[in-house]
């Protein structure tokens, strides 16, 4: 199947420094993809680049085969939707009124309508367990609940791709395991879903493939079992680490190990 | 869940009949009140004559002159002067992300007064030379603005740093170009700062009328932009919007709109601070309501305070800008309190 994105030997630099180079990426339908590295190794950045936030110094990311340039906003906008890590927690308007935000893409569809524009909202609220907290005013909701609510306006926009950065940041145990498990149910309805995460447990449970960046280079990409390697994961994070087979479930479990 | 849905057109349509209701008292207040006392009957009587639709008799030549000729254009120009103020200054809350924009406060007002001074003193002073210079001064320093913040919405406080520093740096300059222009081609360093209304003809009235107009007109189509923007600029991108697009229009406008006030009537602050904060929690965010109520609620402010300005100390006047400072100067700390302490805007 064709990638809905790609990213081709993309390199950033900024001044001096190197944050990206030559990372290749890609993310067809039906797939979970996650960027896993430690801090500063380029996550952000490349979901930036996918994004468009950021122009890459070198090579080119194709959003459906086209050059990213080349994509229309609007045609962007219907194609993918993007959940960055920092957002503004004043957003000054109610929960409902920002989920629906995520259906502006769809308003001048002649197919969309205003009963399309409900479903998709309450769909989203009730996949990322908002729908008691529609009336709400957003700069009310904690940071775990702001959190849900993001997620639910980019699910609201039902793009074929999603770009998250770290969805799971800030949340309760239940609540990650919900928002993981979602993105488990989207790809399996054929979208492609590319998330940076930093819980090396989830993305073994959660992706089909792993991107590990080290220092802004993939230091091993594949399923997560040829990723998740002992040797590669103590190298990358400067910390001794052990994998073993998880004991219920058929993916790797890492281990962090006393230095 | 009816209460999920935003603040309902019911309630939109209450503020906007409250809003209507404060303008036509302002307004007829304003006629009636004065140096001279004119009764509601010869009001009527004047304004039916001039409005082509005579009602009883002729009213006397000195309530004529005096409503036609001084008073009426006078409200007209603080009307249309007053909806630039309220609608600009909700437009730039929305543009920047920030409820503490004001086109005054951030420099936009000193960068119109600047132009309108050096337009002045290198071309005369007709008004229309005037209104010229301080549009271009406005757009310029609207965009010298944007330059400096960027994006503010990572750091919004580098965005109002940036517009009081503008705005005292170009008030310093204003100041000096009065000091150093001959005394009897510039208004006074006084108007520059604190405005007046004294001088409203007809004239200059509908020239700042189609300035305003067009200028509202461009912040009203950006209404659904900016309620995306509220998101944060990049996410406002990923939706589709044409961030660029809309940040631009807002500060041209912003600079036509703020610039052909300045000309007209000089520096009256706090009222696009404060239009947009009475409005908000009635009314909700949604910009287009916000706009147009914020507008119909500048208007009431500036008739209103020239009310004051014209009455308070007759027959003196004093400046409508100190008027509306007075009574912005403390909704502004009373604001920045409740943020402080947490409630929501």
């Amino acid at each position: 199947m064709n990638p809905l994105i790609t990213g081709d030997r993309i390199g950033v630099s900024r001044g001096d420094a190197t944050i990206l180079a030559a990372v290749d990426v890609a993310v067809r339908p039906g797939e979970v993809v996650a960027a896993v590295g430690p801090n500063g190794a380029g996550k952000t950045t490349l979901l930036r680049v996918l994004a468009g936030d950021l122009s890459p110094t070198s090579g080119t990311v194709r959003l459906a085969g086209s050059p990213l340039d080349e994509v229309s906003r609007r045609d962007r906008s219907r194609m993918r939707a993007v959940l960055p890590q920092h957002r503004p927690a004043d957003i000054p308007f109610r929960v409902r009124e920002v989920v629906m935000m995520g259906r502006h893409p769809h308003r001048r569809d002649p197919d969309n309508s205003a009963a399309a524009d409900a479903a998709a909202v309450a769909a989203a609220l009730a996949a990322t367990d908002t729908t008691d907290l529609a009336s709400r005013d957003y700069p009310s909701l904690s940071g775990g609940e702001q959190a849900r609510v993001a997620l639910a306006r980019v699910l609201a926009q039902e793009t074929p791709l999603v770009l998250l950065d770290e969805p799971t940041a800030g949340l309760d145990v239940g609540h990650e395991e919900l928002v993981l498990g979602g993105l488990r149910r989207l790809s399996r309805e054929g979208r492609g879903v590319f998330t940076v995460l930093h819980d090396l447990n989830a993305a073994a449970r959660h992706a089909d493939r792993i991107v590990l960046l080290e220092r802004g280079a993939v230091a091993a990409t594949g399923t997560p079992g040829e990723v998740l390697d002992a040797a590669v994961l103590s190298r990358v994070y400067a910390q001794p680490m052990e994998v073993i087979p998880h004991p219920f479930r058929h993916c790797p479990l890492v281990l962090t190990v006393e230095r | 869940m009816p209460d999920a849905a935003p603040p309902g057109t019911r309630r939109t349509l209450q503020v906007f009949a409250v809003l209507t209701g404060a303008l036509v008292g302002a307004v007829a207040l304003a006629l009636a009140m004065g140096a001279v006392t004119i009764t509601p009957g010869e009001v009527v009587r004047v304004l039916s004559r001039h409005l082509g639709l005579p009602l009883g008799s002729e009213p006397p030549f000195r309530a004529d002159a005096v409503l036609w000729n001084i008073r009426f254009p006078r409200i007209v120009l603080g009307l249309v002067v007053g909806s630039g103020l309220g609608i600009t200054g909700a437009a730039l809350q929305g543009v920047f992300r920030n409820p503490l924009a004001d086109p005054h406060l951030l420099g936009i007002g000193p960068g119109a007064s600047l132009g309108a001074v050096l337009a002045m003193v290198a071309f005369g002073n007709p008004t229309a030379v005037a209104i010229g210079g301080a549009v271009a001064g406005g757009v310029v320093a609207a965009v010298v603005l944007r330059r400096f913040s960027g994006d503010a919405t990572p750091d919004p406080s580098r965005f109002v740093l940036s517009g009081v520093a503008l705005g005292a740096v170009l008030t310093a300059f204003v100041g000096f170009a009065v000091f150093a222009a001959d005394q009897t081609s510039v208004p006074p360093v006084e108007f520059w700062l604190l405005g007046s209304l004294t001088a409203a003809t007809w004239r200059t009235t509908a020239v700042v009328t189609v300035l305003t107009a067009i200028g509202a007109g461009a912040m009203l189509a950006t209404g659904r932009s900016l309620d995306l923007m509220a998101l944060g600029e990049a996410e406002a991108r990923h939706l589709g919007v044409n961030v660029d697009l809309t940040v631009t229009l807002v500060l041209v406008a912003t600079g036509l709109v703020a610039g052909a006030g300045v000309g007209a009537v000089g520096v009256v602050g706090f009222v696009g601070l404060l239009a947009p904060h009475l409005l908000r929690r009635r009314l909700g965010s949604r910009h287009r309501p916000l706009l147009a109520a914020s507008a119909l609620c500048g208007a009431v402010l500036v008739v209103a305070a020239d009310l004051v300005a014209r009455t308070v100390a007759a027959p003196v006047e004093v400046p409508v800008g100190l008027v509306t400072a007075a009574l912005g100067g403390p909704f502004f700390l009373w604001l920045l309190r409740r943020r402080l302490t947490g409630g929501s805007a």
